[in-house]
């Protein structure tokens, strides 16, 4: 056990520069709290480190409540162009993830957060989603292989 | 004998004809090459080489791994159920950064689209030296000491089973989480030195130079690191995050050494003796070249080095303004207090 423990914490210092190289998704959120959101954006957060996109869910009791849900952080989305306007409040978004381990928080991770009809949201697809026409796409401003 | 002495000075002239004329970079005022831009580190090739691969990928490999990651992407970014239920209990089965309960859309990550590429060829690791692109073993005393400061609990709290959790003793204070979720600096080796690609996003690093004085500003976590032009290293007894760095010219390549870490950052599980040599040349008009050579005894029996290209991108630095907004590392922390009142589970 011992052993198998020193395994798992040199796999975590050595070779796990993806761990090191983000924040604890697993320490953050609770993989026993499964949760399924569907609400209307009341507040978008383009922040750092993450971006936090606020939905009103309507419980099955009718009550509603807000949810916060994590993104990545918003700089390589405004990059390729989008904005806060890119998500008005009142768009509706579905949302699929887990609960925060702090279970007094009504927070989740946006594991896939789309819209109504199952488009991701953030995609070079038409939608509110989508980057201006001007928006040079990063790996286009890069120059071609020497 | 004549004749042949005729040919081979034609073949000579005829050669030097073809090559191509070397790359002589723009000038700053003190007559040194102009380094300034904006790169883009982000790039498919890892630190070290995967196990069965050559150091260098033939133009077939390179395009098949390229197109995989590519193809990846494209499956992440496509639609799924609108009407759709929630993820399984006990966790998605994701591995990594992700911690078995997922993380990000693709659409949200920029992580580097090709290999990068060195003297005309497609890397398949960052590190060169050792020979394999593996970083070297560490020495079984500095492993010791490496696993007494992550694995040493500092409350007497049940520890817990759940996999996604990092080990007893990780989440007992803010000061015991990593400096990136702190929002203090760079994740991994972002802000370095050595100066590393996240893998993630926000590979964006900046350099602006003068004669006296060279800053590299790394996007994420908004970390500049000043290069003091031809000085002395500080006293041993002022240290910091980022070491204490130094520069010089070196014909036209910018020789950086870094020393006086403090015992925050260790590199890989090195320790406050680090030395880094990193090494900068322009080898055209929109490409750097990146090399960094590790030192420390006390950690690997010999140095070891790694390259890797940085790209110029016409994109923006945008600014990473983290610690106000950071709502996870309260909830990381608020969630493991919860688990000790209800036992640890």
């Amino acid at each position: 056990m011992m052993s198998m423990r020193i395994a798992l914490i040199t796999t975590f210092l050595l070779g796990g520069l993806p761990i090191a190289g983000h924040h604890a998704f697993g320490g953050e959120f609770d993989a026993n709290r499964p949760v399924l959101l569907r609400g209307k954006i009341v507040k978008v957060e383009l922040v750092n480190p993450h971006t936090w996109i606020h939905i009103e869910v309507v419980k099955e009791d009718g009550t509603k409540e807000v949810w916060m849900v994590e993104g990545g952080s918003p700089n390589s989305l405004l990059r390729r162009g989008v904005t806060k306007a890119s998500l008005p409040e009142g768009t509706e978004i579905v949302v699929d993830g887990y609960q925060s381990r702090d279970h007094t928080l009504k927070r989740a991770n946006g594991r896939n957060v789309t819209f109504t009809d199952g488009r991701k949201l953030f995609l070079g697809s038409s939608g509110p989603g989508e980057p201006p026409k001007d928006a040079v796409p990063t790996d286009q401003a890069k120059p071609p292989s020497r | 004998m004549r004749n042949a002495f005729i040919v081979f000075v034609l073949t000579a002239v005829t050669i030097a004809a073809q090559a191509p004329k070397p790359y002589t970079a723009p000038r700053m005022p003190d007559g040194h090459p102009d380094l300034q831009g904006t790169y883009d580190l982000a790039t498919l090739t890892p630190i070290e080489r995967p196990a069965g691969m050559n150091a260098v990928l033939t133009k077939e490999e390179a395009a098949k791994l390229e197109r995989a990651a590519a193809v990846a992407r494209e499956e992440g970014d496509k639609s799924i159920k609108g009407d759709r239920s929630a993820p399984p209990k006990g966790g998605d089965g994701s591995r990594g950064p992700a911690g078995n309960v997922g993380g990000y859309n693709t659409g949200w990550l920029d992580p580097g689209s090709t290999y990068t590429v060195v003297d005309g060829q497609k890397r398949s690791s960052i590190v060169i030296d050792p020979p394999n692109g593996r970083v070297p073993t560490m020495k079984p005393a500095a492993l010791r000491r490496t696993l007494s400061l992550i694995a040493r609990p500092t409350s007497d709290a049940q520890e817990s089973n759940d996999p996604g959790l990092e080990p007893a003793g990780s989440y007992d204070d803010p000061e015991r989480r990593p400096l990136g979720e702190r929002c203090l600096l760079g994740f991994g080796s972002t802000s370095g030195p050595p100066a590393l690609p996240d893998y993630f996003y926000n590979n964006l690093h900046q350099i602006v130079q003068t004669r006296d004085s060279v800053m590299i500003l790394t996007e994420m976590v908004h970390d500049a690191r000043i290069v003091r032009m031809n000085a002395q290293h500080l006293p041993k007894t002022i240290r910091r995050w980022m070491g204490d760095s130094i520069g010089r010219w070196d014909g036209d390549t910018l020789v950086v050494d870094t020393t006086n870490f403090t015992d925050k950052t260790r590199f890989r599980g090195s320790t406050e003796n680090l030395h880094v040599i990193e090494r900068f040349t322009r080898i055209d008009a929109r490409t750097l070249l990146y090399r960094f050579t590790i030192e420390d005894p006390d950690t690997w029996e010999k140095p070891w080095t790694g390259e890797y290209a940085w790209p110029a991108t016409n994109e923006r630095i945008f600014e990473y303004a983290c610690h106000e907004a950071n709502y996870a590392l309260p909830g990381i922390l608020s969630g493991a207090r919860l688990r000790e009142k209800e036992g640890g589970k």
